[in-house]
């Protein structure tokens, strides 16, 4: 009885299309093995006799059969009530079923057969078998060969039915009194609802019996067997009423229908591979129609997809190629494995690779897939090779196997093949391309998407996906999802004449509706997964959007979309996105172009794409927005401007990344790499800044109209200015003015902002000076230079730094800012100074004697100043007057230049100061007060300066500042006057330098002093201040 | 399609503006900003007049005054399926750039006739039919939307030329 359903020879089957009607179309099916055997109560005794009973003659037995077949038909529709739409199927099958019950016989009870596979073989097997073992009764009934034919059966059949509508009623109650049953066991079975066709309590139970895995059906037959041995009436009936297995996925048990267990138990004594005392599982009666469910097997269609169940190919996506008519053998195409001999060993025999083949290790050591080259082939194995030239090109025969175009083309059972879910992927797929003369595979779209349909679509209906049913009755009804559950999909109709109304509809039969110029999202089953684009064509279910990012035109299916509300979320991968910039190496950087699922096509700063792994990305350059750089003309480019490059393709793009020199620009029109190009900063010009447009007045600011006169931003001043490039001072032969280096003369090797590196000629040696220590000379005469003239040298803020009371230099400022051509001065400070301290190198230790010496204890030094201070009165006198000359304006300084100066220079000189002086040379500070007080220095000056209005101002406070400053040495009236108009400054100053010692005073003062006479020198330099100046300078 | 829209705006002012001038200082303000201003919905086209400029108020803390501005203005939205001229800005073996107004509209490849076929070769390259047909920069087509995205300060559409009296003008 068992025997190997691979083995059947399914062509031969006579009734294979009788058997099986016209598959139902929409009934969700898996091909399961199946047999059952029923056997039936015989005679008076056995009455429990259900789904399948037959009985041996005579009219009682007839009206019974006629109830049992009814039942039949019954159950058939339990078994399929998923199929309850499927109007020709049911009754297809009941008709058959009333047809087969009689004739094949009543012990085999054939159930459902919906089965294209071997079981109907099967089948068809017993029947024959069985044919012989017709009951007498039967076959009096019958004409002689009515067993071998359908048509006598059915006759029968009628026949009995006849007998049974006549006395229906009669029937009915006669046998409900036999079998208590509460069923509507009519005639009619058609009417029957099915529901009360569902196994009740009251049915026989079905327990599942533990056998051996793979030898269920060998239980079953032997259980046929052995009611054969010992029917009902027998001495020790098998009182089981059907047994039946369902392999598959409930391969290991069988399952048994009967009254009682210990029924089962009795049957099953001493049957080999088939465990009846371990735990026994009663079916519940709920689940009872799910056991018999049929499905229906999987419709294969040349160009779809497979995957071989086992073997060296296991698991491998195949293409079909042919199915054979039976629907049983088909033929594919499969990407070979092949090794080409190279890995064999060359001594073993190549006898038995089947056997090789079949171990678990040849699945894990196999070759990689490749296409096949007879060049290969050739090396090793061109005695195992032939050729033979079909129409569609060379067929190549090698070991056994055929190919053609490098693929394996293989006969292949439908058992060994994995038919649902295949699900193939892309890159699998795309092996199986075959590729056309322009280059483009040409992928059959169409079987890939029958492929896919079939896998379980069911997840890519969301509710409110917009669907459309283009399959069955419902054709063309345009609609929303509202929910789905597995298969079906309810829609609400949105369109036509049943606006509104709530129908359900399979999967299959729908598909997603868009309309161009819907904006979408690749949602999955193609390798655009993630794309964003609008919709530009709608053809059936396929549809082609337009990639926001690359520009590009995709072509999917139109389940793999959705409806995309996001914007600009584009693919991403990981935490890498489309637009990002990211660091390869130390030195490479790359803009993302593309985000595949697994890895990035990225465009690095030189311009060459490649592929990389997201491991093989160092780091992701958080984009830097305020980054700057400059064009080609030097303006400046920001992030989100418009260039243009100059060379070239003249590309221009928004400018999306700045690194270093390289923009990484955004160009929309442009279609590869996503619209990235790269460019160095001084090959673009721009085109226009963000936003483009000038805008007004920021309203939420300070008013700029307001802020024109007298605001308090006036009173800021510009800031110093700088010096840039490479200070002057470098290469200077400079003598250091103070310090321990005092007197000694060098060059200036390197400098900072406020020291200088200075060779000194004497030691060879590199000292650190500060800048306002030094002097520079002529290397030649020895002679003070002046190296910052006419700009704002660099003594300024060195003048400012080296004020210890920034007051001053504060105070100062302003006057400088608000007296335009005082600022100047300062510059010119030093300038004007500088001869003079040129010209009296000998003194300018002395002034800082001086300065040292304003402070008592150093009355020593300031002795020593006796002699050279003379003429340092002297400097406050000439440069107080420029000053107050300058303050005032130009003809007061002309008037000054012309000789007013000069007088008191000479003045200076003739002695004048040179008591005062000397008074100061006293030891007493009175005394040396008195003297500079007098009058020489502030008569002097103050009418010059003060000729104009502010005099009056001026001098009130002068004397003011006097009082206060009463200590202070006459040296320090030079600054006093300097500040006049801030005359709270001049107390405190020097009175801070008092107390921090009157060394850095002393830089200030002379700067003060010098200021004076800047203002002269500075401005007027160009006619006759400066140059005068200078001459005067010497002379002194 | 165009419509007359009032929408309000709020504007701050700093105290240094307050004067006989504040007026004159919203009126302007508001008309550099919103004039030409994209939505993401619709582009501004041209502020008509104020409604209300309605009363300052001044903000605590900062002593700015915050001004509520209703205001009504010209405002283009473009729909799919609208018809409109638009000006080629480039073409590409993808299809075609164009700007309609302030709109950038993309015509796909798919979009246009098949009978009008991109030239590489040309100088400029052009999509022509090689009769009345041509597309390079500058030319003046009329198409139709197909479809609309909003984006954040931007509208990007694409529009077809493959229906009756679409193409060039």
């Amino acid at each position: 009885m068992s025997r190997n359903l691979l083995d059947q020879d399914f062509g031969s089957e006579e009734e294979d299309d009788d058997f099986n009607p016209a598959p139902a179309e929409d009934s969700d099916n898996d091909d399961v093995d199946r047999g059952e055997v029923g056997h039936h109560g015989r005679g008076e005794g056995y009455t429990e006799n259900e789904g399948g009973g037959d009985d041996a003659g005579g009219e009682e037995e007839g009206e019974e059969d006629q109830e049992d077949e009814d039942d039949r038909g019954e159950d058939d529709e339990d078994g399929e009530d998923e199929d309850e739409d499927d109007e020709d199927a049911v009754s297809g099958r009941s008709r058959k079923r009333r047809r087969r019950g009689p004739g094949v016989h009543n012990f085999i009870e054939v159930e459902a057969g919906v089965d294209e596979d071997e079981d109907e073989g099967e089948d068809e097997e017993e029947e024959l078998e069985f044919g012989g073992e017709l009951h007498p009764d039967d076959a009096d009934a019958l004409p002689v060969g009515a067993e071998m034919d359908d048509r006598r059966h059915r006759q029968l059949d009628r026949q009995r039915e006849l007998e049974a509508s006549m006395d229906a009623e009669k029937q009915a109650q006669l046998l409900k009194e036999r079998y208590g049953r509460n069923r509507a066991a009519a005639s009619d079975a058609v009417i029957v609802p099915k529901r009360l066709l569902l196994p009740s309590v009251d049915d026989p139970s079905i327990w599942g019996v533990r056998c051996k895995a793979g030898k269920e059906r060998e239980v079953v037959f032997a259980i046929q067997k052995r009611i054969e041995e010992r029917p009902l009436g027998s001495r020790n009936p098998i009182k089981i009423i059907s047994a039946f297995e369902r392999g598959g996925a409930m391969s290991g048990y069988i399952y048994v229908e009967a009254r009682r267990q210990a029924d089962v138990m009795d049957a099953l004594q001493d049957m080999s591979n088939v465990y009846p005392r371990t735990k026994m599982i009663l079916v519940p009666v709920k689940e009872m129609p799910d056991l018999l469910r049929v499905q229906k097997s999987e419709e294969l269609n040349p160009g779809g997809w497979v995957r071989i169940k086992r073997g060296k190919y296991q698991g491998d996506l195949a293409q079909i190629e042919e199915v054979e008519t039976n629907g049983l053998a088909v033929t594919v195409r499969l990407v070979p494995r092949l090794d080409y001999g190279l890995n064999e060993d060359s001594g073993a025999p190549l006898a038995d690779p089947k056997r090789k083949r079949t171990g678990a290790n040849a699945a894990i050591a196999r070759p990689p897939q490749r296409l096949f080259s007879e060049a290969e082939a050739k090396k090793k194995h061109s005695k195992y090779l032939s050729a033979t030239s079909g129409l569609g090109g060379k067929l190549w025969s090698y070991l056994g196997e055929n190919y053609a175009e490098g693929f394996l083309i293989k006969d292949m059972k439908v058992q060994h093949l994995i038919t649902k879910n295949v699900k193939p992927r892309l890159e699998e797929v795309t092996m199986f391309a075959r590729d056309s003369e322009n280059g483009t595979s040409n992928l059959d779209l169409a079987s890939l998407q029958e492929t896919l349909k079939n896998s379980t679509a069911e997840e890519s209906y969301l509710p409110g996906d917009p669907v459309e049913v283009f399959k069955g009755e419902q054709q063309g009804l345009i609609g929303r999802t509202s929910s789905t559950r597995g298969d079906i999909v309810t829609i609400v109709v949105t369109e036509g004449e049943l606006a509104g109304q709530t129908i359900e509809a399979p999967v299959k039969t729908l598909r997603k509706r868009f309309r161009e110029g819907d904006h979408v999202k690749v949602i999955g089953g193609s390798r655009y997964q993630d794309e964003l684009g609008m919709v530009v064509q709608v053809r059936d279910d396929t549809v082609t959007l337009l990639s926001d990012m690359s520009m590009q035109e995709i072509t999917v299916f139109s389940k793999d979309l959705r409806l995309s509300a996001e914007t600009g979320v584009d693919g991403k991968l990981g935490m890498f996105d489309v637009h990002d910039l990211v660091q390869l190496d130390a030195a490479t950087v790359a803009c993302i172009v593309k985000v595949d699922r697994e890895s990035l096509r990225v465009l690095d700063q030189n311009g060459s794409i490649r592929t990389i792994l997201p491991t093989q990305v160092t780091n992701k350059i958080t984009p830097r927005r305020d980054a700057v750089a400059t064009d080609r003309n030097g303006a400046e480019i920001r992030h989100g401007d418009t260039v243009r490059e100059v060379y070239g393709e003249q590309r221009n793009g928004l400018i999306l990344h700045i690194h270093r020199s390289f923009l990484f620009l955004h160009n929309k029109a442009q279609a590869e790499n996503a619209g990235i190009v790269v460019v160095r900063t001084t090959n673009v010009v721009t085109v226009s800044a963000k936003g483009g447009r000038p805008t007004g007045p920021d309203l939420s600011k300070m008013n700029p109209a307001l802020m024109k006169n007298g605001a308090p931003g006036g009173m800021m001043g510009p800031p110093p200015s700088r010096n840039f490039g490479r200070d002057r001072l470098i290469g200077k032969t400079v003598m250091v003015r103070k310090g321990p280096f005092k007197g000694l003369v060098g060059i200036v090797k390197d400098t900072t902002d406020v020291q200088a590196r200075v060779e000194l000629h004497s030691k060879n040696k590199l000292v650190t000076i500060p800048k306002e220590l030094l002097v520079v000379k002529d290397p030649v005469t020895g002679q003070t230079i002046d190296i910052s003239r006419g700009r704002g040298g660099p003594r300024v803020p060195q003048g400012g730094s080296a004020a210890p009371p920034s007051g001053w230099q504060g105070g100062r400022t302003p006057m400088a800012a608000a007296d335009s051509s005082r600022t100047p001065a300062w510059g010119g400070a030093i300038s004007s100074r500088t001869p003079a301290w040129g010209g009296l190198g000998s003194r300018t230790p002395a002034w800082k004697a001086d300065g040292s010496r304003t402070s008592n204890p150093y009355d020593g030094s300031r002795t020593a100043y006796g002699g050279a201070g003379s003429r340092t009165p002297a400097w406050n006198a000439g440069a107080r007057t420029p000053y107050g000359g300058s303050g005032s304006g130009s003809s007061d300084f002309d008037a000054f230049a012309a000789g007013s100066r000069t007088p008191a220079w000479g003045g200076a000189n003739a002695g004048g100061r040179t008591p005062a002086w000397s008074a100061s040379s006293s030891t007493s500070n009175s005394k040396v007060y008195d003297a500079p007080t007098p009058g020489a220095t502030y008569s002097a000056p103050t009418p010059g300066g003060y000729g104009g209005a502010p005099t009056p101002g001026l001098s009130a406070p002068t004397p003011g500042a006097w009082a206060d400053s009463a200590p202070t040495p006459g040296a320090y009236n030079a600054p006093t006057p300097g500040g006049p108009p801030r005359r709270p400054y001049d107390a405190p100053t020097p009175a801070a330098d008092f107390d921090g010692g009157s060394r850095p005073y002393d830089a200030p003062t002379p700067a003060m002093g010098g200021i004076a006479a800047t203002p002269g020198a500075g401005p007027y330099d160009g006619d006759d201040g400066g140059p005068r100046y200078e001459e005067g300078t010497p002379s002194p | 399609m165009f419509f007359l829209k009032e929408e309000t705006k709020v504007i701050t002012l700093h105290p240094s503006y307050f004067g006989p001038n504040v007026r004159e200082y919203l009126i302007n303000r508001l008309n550099e900003e919103e004039e030409g201003r994209c939505t993401g919905d619709h582009f501004v086209i041209c502020v008509m007049d104020m409604v209300d400029i309605g009363e300052g108020r001044v903000l605590p803390s900062n002593g700015q005054a915050e001004y509520t501005i209703k205001y009504r203005a010209i405002i283009w939205k473009p729909f799919r399926g609208e018809t409109v001229d638009a000006i080629v800005t480039s073409v590409k073996p993808t299809g075609i750039f164009t700007l309609a107004g302030p709109l950038s509209v993309f015509i796909a490849r798919k979009n246009i006739p098949s009978d009008i076929k991109w030239e590489p070769n040309t100088v400029p390259p052009q999509y022509t039919n090689h009769a009345d047909q041509v597309f390079e920069k500058g030319t003046s087509l009329r198409l139709k939307i197909l479809g609309v995205k909003p984006d954040v300060a931007a509208i990007n559409a694409i529009g077809t030329i493959k229906e009756d009296y679409l193409g060039a003008l």
